[in-house]
């Protein structure tokens, strides 16, 4: 489902065209647009409250990509994202705040930086920890492999021990002003929005070309048939534990990203929800490719801001209704996911492939 | 010493209990191949009716009754409206769609009922405890437990000797030849969901009055996949005697294990338990093993 | 072509409620907007609900009263069920509404915000009572009205030790022992027990192991029974009511021989109803009255009670409610004092409202309010009470400030 028809009468006469990310002149001028559209004109126009839900989606995006990797690309379905954001947001949380930095890198403010990779490094070897048991076990048992990976580091390990280092009680405070980059403070949705908007894409690029490298191909082999691609000479073990590696680093970017969004973190950021939540994004936004993972995210976090806006009006009829709406959330969030899977299996991917295919073969477009 | 015997009692008869909700799960399993995170809020479900019609006055078996046979209509509707559209879906969807239905059901049932503790008041069995030597046991995990066994020896016998039973063992040991005798196939899921929902119920209200019922018994759920696990996906004395194993590891680990990992060790055991027998036992103990084709 | 309507028609459901996003509300430039966080379906909210019901009423009951000085107040009550993300995100959007000031709930979230609203000199009157909230160097703008947890519980022990352990006849041949039960992951929680181990130790008690119990524990039998196998005296219980009930109920079904102190959160009305026989003889130290009880301005929080919420039958109002009235009034009290000065800003309402009561008295089993600029600790004197026959009575007016004096003023700050 990921290529794209192109409309009759293209034709390329090198290979570097042929296998050009951006196949034509009209996708090259989409692109343009859309980078236009989300590095200057949303950041300009937008106010406060659509520049908070933007970053929202964003950090979605960031970790809906980790579980997209694993489920749609190369098959291992995680039920435990959640933790390993969660070891990427502490990491960079304790660094930030408790290690000692020579002055000069705080001066300079590389601080926040260097700890964003650290904190993904981490992420991505404890999620490579928790991916072992792939070698042994598939399909349901992976489940609850990593379903037990989300209780074993949030419940336990973060719950019980770091969040108690310091003495800080269950959450740890970020007062305004201690995350900074070069010489920007960030302290207001517009600059997490552009460190947002960066980080996102270079994920995104990172990882489409990792999709198309040997490493990609790989994964796409054990999705679909893992004996045999083990019997064609695709080492399984290791292709399984770079993508678990792979999709532990993008978490952890995901949660050292948010943590600058936030003014506190505590456990409670990464519940099994959260998990439950990626996985439900990616599978109504469409499993099995990046777009799906975007989608998937707008949607989520726009239908649940609407649902509050929409709540609202509705509370002087029904008070119950703002009083127990995160209940009503939990509600529309299940039947959100079981209408999707009963009546959209394959995603808004797929609505937005047939889309972009149909304008693509527009004004002849016979089915 | 004292210690252990009453962790070991505590630990057997409320692994009784999971006994009971994990032979629901493994039936949906067999039967229908569907993998059902949704087990806990099912528990919820049946506890909560029970609560209510018994708070309006209705003697306590009585309300176990009406809460068996609202989880017999519950669980026929949830299949049809929701599972039948799944036949023939990947696993991951049918997955999903049951976690999708478990936060549907958390959600009503705690828009319905709210997130407070509520007893059965007045309360059913005694508080008074029993001694029986050495040991202290509360009667009602006396009850319970003998409950929970009642019933398993019901729905076992149900399997065994009825027509229906037969049919549904049937189904789950080869669903063509079962479909090609005759069996309908959709009355043996519509069965297998209707099973497992009375018997999360009566695990949910055995287990809400022992000390009161809230949300948390909703994590049950929960513990059941270690059960199963442990025992085997596709096996029912498995399920039995992976849910009394889970009770004793639970209490067992909270008698023991809290001095050394303060906190919330009583928990995550089942789950690190579970996972290292997985990379030992893969199939659990009694599951059959998969052998995959290419 | 119907593809296509269907994607227009996607497409307008998303962007135009993103266009009435961009329409913000104006501010009515008479209103003094204040902000309140509760717990109505959270890990807390067998309190919190009470506690919710209890703030609309009192700032009703402001409003019918004048108001700041004429102006009435707006309140923005938000339920963030006991979750810190959302507590987060409903600060950001009290701010962006324009409030002077925040009438919180849970320690977690309070203690997190703390340095963000010393940052942004928003009042912060929640409902934690944690004793790290007092120092005004550290936390300058949080205040609550009612005495800290680690006062309290330092009290509680007290009196039990005085009245308790000095009538047993073992006292004065062995220490009695002492064991904590609370969440130990929640700050509310694990606030008070540093200082009750100091206490119990500076009063010669033994300390043994913590026992963790959840919030919403129902099933506490493993903790009852480490605690009996260590042989505890005294048991100091952490949480809320539902989980102390569960406890108490387990203590007395696997007959531990011990007794029980609880905090002001777990010592309720309900504590009574759930425990039944199991709570007699439960010590406690509630930072106010009891609903109902004979004191000064209660009738007004039984008579707005009855009149705003019929439903909520008056059997079931707590000691809570009453809780709500006296942070609400103390709040009041301070924003008339800033607004006089002509200041009712964040910095106004802390330094010309706060921090200027003395002594000040609002009834309702408060013991009067102080603040200092160096002490944000109310009172030294806390009432303990003791469930004997299903109802609440007075055991000991413990004034820890005149027994201590000197812990009191040099140690005791702050833990």
């Amino acid at each position: 489902m990921s290529t794209t028809w192109l409309p009759c009468g293209d034709y390329h006469q090198s290979y570097r065209e042929d296998h050009a990310w951006f196949q034509t002149r009209f996708i090259k001028g989409k692109m343009i647009l859309l980078g236009l559209v989300l590095f200057i004109f949303i950041p300009l126009m937008g106010e406060t409250y659509s520049l908070s839900v933007c970053n929202q989606i964003g950090y979605t995006v960031l970790g809906a990509l980790g579980v997209q990797l694993l489920i749609g690309f190369c098959g291992q379905v995680t039920l435990g994202h959640a933790a390993f954001i969660a070891v990427g947001a502490y990491t960079s949380t304790l660094l930030i705040l408790e290690f000692p930095w020579p002055q000069f890198i705080l001066d300079i403010g590389l601080a926040y930086p260097i700890s964003i990779f650290i904190a993904a490094v981490t992420a991505g070897l404890w999620s490579v920890l928790f991916g072992l048991p792939s070698a042994r076990v598939k399909g349901f048992y992976l489940i609850l492999t990593t379903m037990a990976a989300q209780f074993i580091t949030v419940e336990f390990i973060i719950t019980q021990y770091v969040s108690q280092i310091g003495g800080r009680g269950q959450a740890f405070s970020l007062p305004p002003g201690t995350i900074k980059i070069g010489p920007w403070v960030i302290d207001s949705d517009l600059k997490v929005y552009y460190m947002m908007i960066v980080l996102t894409s270079l994920c995104i690029i990172g990882l489409a070309n990792l999709l198309r490298s040997r490493a990609g191909r790989a994964w796409v082999a054990i999705r679909d048939n893992d004996i045999s691609a083990e019997v064609m000479g695709i080492n399984v073990i290791k292709y399984k534990l770079l993508a678990f590696f792979v999709a532990g680093f993008i978490g952890g970017v995901a949660g050292a990203f948010w943590i600058s969004n936030l003014a506190a973190i505590s456990p409670e950021h990464f519940q099994w929800f959260w998990s439950l939540w990626l996985v439900g994004v990616i599978l109504i936004g469409g499993v099995g490719s990046i777009h799906g993972a975007v989608f998937g995210s707008i949607f989520m976090v726009v239908v649940m801001e609407l649902l509050q806006l929409a709540v609202i009006p509705l509370a002087d009829e029904y008070p119950k209704l703002l009083m127990d709406f995160l209940f009503v959330k939990e509600a529309a969030f299940g039947l959100a996911i079981c209408v999707f899977m009963i009546f959209e299996p394959y995603g808004l991917a797929y609505r937005w492939w047939q889309v972009k295919n149909y304008f693509n073969l527009w004004p002849f477009s016979y089915r | 010493m004292e210690l252990l015997l009453m962790a070991l009692t505590t630990g057997i008869m409320v692994g009784g209990i999971y006994a009971l909700v994990a032979l629901g799960w493994v039936l949906i399993y067999k039967c229908s191949g569907v993998l059902n995170l949704a087990m806990g809020e099912l528990t919820l479900i049946g506890a909560y009716v029970s609560l209510s019609f018994y708070s309006m006055g209705i003697p306590f078996l009585l309300s176990l009754l009406f809460s068996l046979i609202i989880g017999l209509v519950l669980g026929i509707l949830t299949e049809r409206i929701f599972l039948d559209r799944l036949i023939g879906e990947p696993v991951l969807t049918v997955i999903m769609v049951t976690v999708g239905l478990s936060f549907f059901f958390k959600g009503t049932v705690e828009f319905i009922w709210g997130v407070d503790t509520r007893t059965f008041d007045p309360p059913v069995f005694s508080m008074e405890p029993m001694r029986i030597g050495p040991l202290i046991i509360g009667k009602v995990y006396l009850w319970s437990f003998l409950a929970a066994l009642i019933l398993l020896v019901a729905f076992v016998s149900f399997f065994k000797y009825t027509r229906w039973g037969l049919a549904m063992q049937a189904t789950a040991d080869d669903e063509m030849a079962a479909l090609s005798l005759g069996v309908s196939a959709r009355f043996v899921y519509a069965a297998a969901w209707a099973i497992a929902f009375m018997a999360a119920g009566v695990g949910g209200t055995l287990l809400g009055n022992i000390n009161g019922l809230n949300i948390s018994v909703g994590y049950l759920g929960l513990l059941v996949l270690p059960a199963v696990v442990l025992g085997g996906l596709n096996s029912v004395p498995g399920a039995i005697v992976g849910g009394v194993i889970i009770g004793v590891l639970e209490n067992l680990s909270g008698a023991y294990l809290d001095k050394y990992f303060p906190g919330g060790i009583k928990e995550i055991a089942p789950f690190v338990f579970m996972t290292v027998f997985l990379l030992f036992k893969p199939y659990g103990l009694w599951g059959w093993e998969r052998i995959e084709r290419v | 072509m119907d593809l296509k309507k269907k994607w227009f028609k996607f497409v307008a459901v998303i962007f135009i409620p993103a266009l009435i996003f961009g329409i913000s509300a104006s501010a009515l430039a008479a209103e003094v907007k204040v902000g309140a966080l509760n717990d109505v379906t959270g890990a807390t909210s067998d309190v919190g609900k009470d506690y919710a019901l209890g703030i609309a009423d009192a700032i009703r009951y402001v409003n019918d009263n004048g108001g700041i000085n004429g102006k009435p107040i707006k309140l923005y009550q938000f339920d963030y069920g006991y979750r810190i993300p959302e507590a987060l995100t409903k600060y950001k959007l009290f701010k962006r509404l324009g409030c002077v000031a925040v009438l919180g709930w849970g320690t977690g979230d309070t203690e997190a915000l703390s340095p963000t609203v010393t940052q942004d000199k928003m009042p912060y009157v929640s409902a934690s009572y944690s004793a790290h909230l007092t120092n005004p160097a550290k936390t300058p703008y949080n205040l609550f009205a009612a005495t800290d947890y680690s006062t309290n519980a330092r009290a509680t022990i007290t009196a039990w030790y005085d009245t308790r352990w000095k009538k047993n006849p073992e006292f004065g041949k062995r220490k009695p022992k002492f064991v904590c039960s609370y969440h130990f992951a929640y700050p509310y929680c694990s606030a008070p027990i540093k200082a009750i181990k100091d206490q119990a130790e500076l009063l010669g008690f033994e300390v043994g192991p913590d026992q963790n119990v959840s919030l919403v524990a129902i099933d506490t039998k493993s903790q009852v029974l480490a605690m009996k196998d260590y042989g505890a005296d005294l048991v100091w219980h952490g949480n809320t009511t539902m989980s102390v009930s569960a406890t108490v109920r387990d203590a007395f079904a696997l007959g531990l021989k011990a007794e029980h102190i609880v905090n002001c959160w777990g010592f309720d009305e309900n504590l009574v109803k759930l425990a039944g026989k199991a709570a007699e003889g439960v010590f406690g130290a509630p930072r106010c009255a009891f609903f109902g009880e004979n004191v000064k301005n209660m009738d007004k929080v039984v008579e707005y009670a009855k009149k705003y919420n019929p439903g909520v039958p008056l059997e079931n109002r707590t000691t809570h409610t009453v809780a709500a009235w006296a942070n609400t009034l103390a709040l009041w009290e301070a924003m008339k004092r800033a607004d006089k000065a002509g200041d009712l800003t964040g910095e106004g309402i802390l330094k010309k409202g706060f921090e200027t009561i003395r002594d000040f008295d609002i009834g309702l089993g408060v013991q009067p309010l102080n603040y200092t600029s160096t002490d944000h600790r109310t009172a030294g004197k806390v009432s303990i009470y003791e469930i004997k026959n299903g109802k609440f009575q007075v055991v000991e007016l413990v004034d820890l400030k005149s027994r201590w004096p000197e812990k009191w003023g040099k140690e005791w700050l702050g833990w």
